[in-house]
């Protein structure tokens, strides 16, 4: 039975299956969230903790989804290590190894987005120059100055926002946010999610963590590097198979 | 300066008749994006009259390498009917000419529109690849089809993860739960689906044609239909 189970697990078939089941999952998920109210509080929460409070009827296609991707995981290990297992006289190493790899990427991201939706935190508040706020791990943010810039027509053209972080009374660390440069701070980092410059100067400010940022981008990055291998050979292989001039 | 893109559009209409119209229509239509981006200071590809404007370009000029390729009318006089037709609802569309707001100011942004535009406009052209291997009935396209797709994946994939790079440096998340995202997870899959069902059997030859031509339906939605019909961190 359990030799079964693997087998079913490892099957392309299966894949394609939990792919089709996914897209129609979403596709229902993309009609549901904007006739819902609940989806507008998505993001004040981790995933896990927002979606245990909402009502099934909201929330249905998104455990679904959960649970089709968690399945997706398991087939994408599995057919993976069938694949590198049954294949081991290959003469193209490569061409065996660049689709595991993609695989590997991909189960990376689903990891980051797991980590995320368990352990993520965010936090806003309005702050102004001057305004002191408590972080997660107890220390302080102070918001020094805020400067903005705008062009002759108005339009905010630049921004920078100084601040400095303090322990038990005393500055231990100063930074500068500006656009698309936020501030980190012991896994936590500091974004401006909006500016006011009258009546008086002050910013959103948007204090998250995101523990699965890093395994994103590691997982990002394999996934690149598999695909680029494997768009090469394929294209090679498919231009050779038809006699045709490769267009690489 | 619109002058320029206007005169694309006569060109590509002739580009049906004869095929080098449509490439002599490429030229003030990739000249006017370069005008554009220069006048502007930044890269002209905010809203919907220079995203359409670039996606048509971008067709015209992936389809110079099927010129040895691919030597078929149908498929060249298709392209210069999708071209005309996206360049006339560009010209149709409002320009933006305000500047970059700060954050989209950043080469992350650059790299995530216009990977995503090539990889549209390589589906399109895989779509087209479909519609001329079915007419035809030639089955050799096919795999011509699935090459065109895998490089549009390719920018795909390449375009949610630099975009994906940009939204956690701006906005602290690297995933945003709108319908947009969906949509675009949703176009990824789909291909993603097509990849791997071209390796059964069953699926070679005309179901992966048509399930390559029926992508760009989704294309199209997550482009335009979702930037306009719903609220996402991407509406125009």
């Amino acid at each position: 039975m359990l030799k079964g189970l693997i087998k079913l697990l490892a099957s392309l078939k299966m894949s394609l299956w939990l792919l089709l089941s996914l897209l129609f999952l979403l596709l229902a998920g993309a009609f549901i969230m904007p006739l819902r109210a609940e989806f507008q509080a998505i993001h004040s929460l981790p995933l896990f903790q927002w979606v245990t409070r909402q009502p099934l009827s909201a929330t249905w296609w998104l455990w679904a989804a959960i649970g089709v991707v968690s399945l997706l995981a398991a087939n994408t290990l599995f057919c993976s290590l069938d694949s590198l297992m049954r294949k081991k006289t290959v003469t193209q190493w490569l061409m065996l190894i660049s689709p595991q790899i993609i695989h590997i990427g991909f189960l990376f991201v689903l990891l980051a987005h797991l980590m995320s939706a368990i352990a993520g935190f965010k936090g806003v508040a309005v702050v102004h120059e001057g305004t002191v706020l408590q972080l997660p791990d107890r220390s302080a943010l102070q918001v020094r100055t805020i400067a903005m810039s705008l062009d002759p027509n108005g339009y905010l053209r630049d921004w920078a926002v100084d601040v400095s972080y303090g322990e038990a009374g005393r500055i231990v660390g100063e930074d500068r946010l500006m656009p698309n440069r936020p501030s980190f701070r012991e896994g936590i980092g500091i974004y401006v999610k909006d500016l006011r410059a009258l009546p008086d100067k002050a910013v959103l400010l948007e204090i998250s963590r995101e523990p699965g940022a890093p395994w994103a981008l590691i997982g990002g990055v394999i996934f690149m590097i598999g695909t680029v291998t494997l768009l090469i050979l394929r294209m090679k292989r498919e231009a050779k198979n038809e006699g045709a001039p490769s267009i690489l | 300066m619109l002058w320029i893109a206007i005169a694309a559009l006569p060109l590509y209409l002739l580009g049906i008749w004869k095929r080098p119209f449509l490439y002599v229509g490429l030229v003030p239509q990739a000249g006017y994006l370069l005008f554009r981006g220069v006048a502007l200071g930044r890269l002209p590809l905010v809203g919907p009259h220079d995203t359409l404007t670039f996606l048509s370009a971008a067709i015209v000029a992936f389809t110079i390498p099927f010129y040895v390729l691919l030597k078929k009318p149908l498929f060249f006089r298709s392209t210069a009917v999708l071209s005309a037709v996206l360049t006339a609802f560009a010209l149709m569309a409002k320009q933006h000419n305000t500047p970059l707001p700060p954050v989209l100011d950043t080469v992350w942004f650059e790299l995530h529109v216009v990977l995503a535009f090539f990889s549209y406009a390589l589906f399109g052209i895989g779509a087209i690849i479909g519609l001329t291997c079915l007419r035809e009935r030639d089955t050799l396209g096919e795999g011509l089809q699935y090459r065109t797709i895998l490089v549009g994946y390719c920018c795909f994939s390449f375009s949610m993860i630099f975009g994906g790079v940009w939204a956690y440096l701006a906005w602290g998340t690297y995933w945003l739960w709108t319908p947009k995202e969906l949509w675009t997870s949703i176009l990824w899959l789909f291909y993603s689906l097509y990849l791997h069902a071209r390796l059964q059997s069953r699926w070679a030859g005309k179901p992966s044609v048509i399930v390559g031509m029926a992508g760009f339906a989704v294309v199209l939605f997550t482009y335009l239909g979702v930037s306009l019909l719903m609220k996402s961190s991407h509406t125009f």
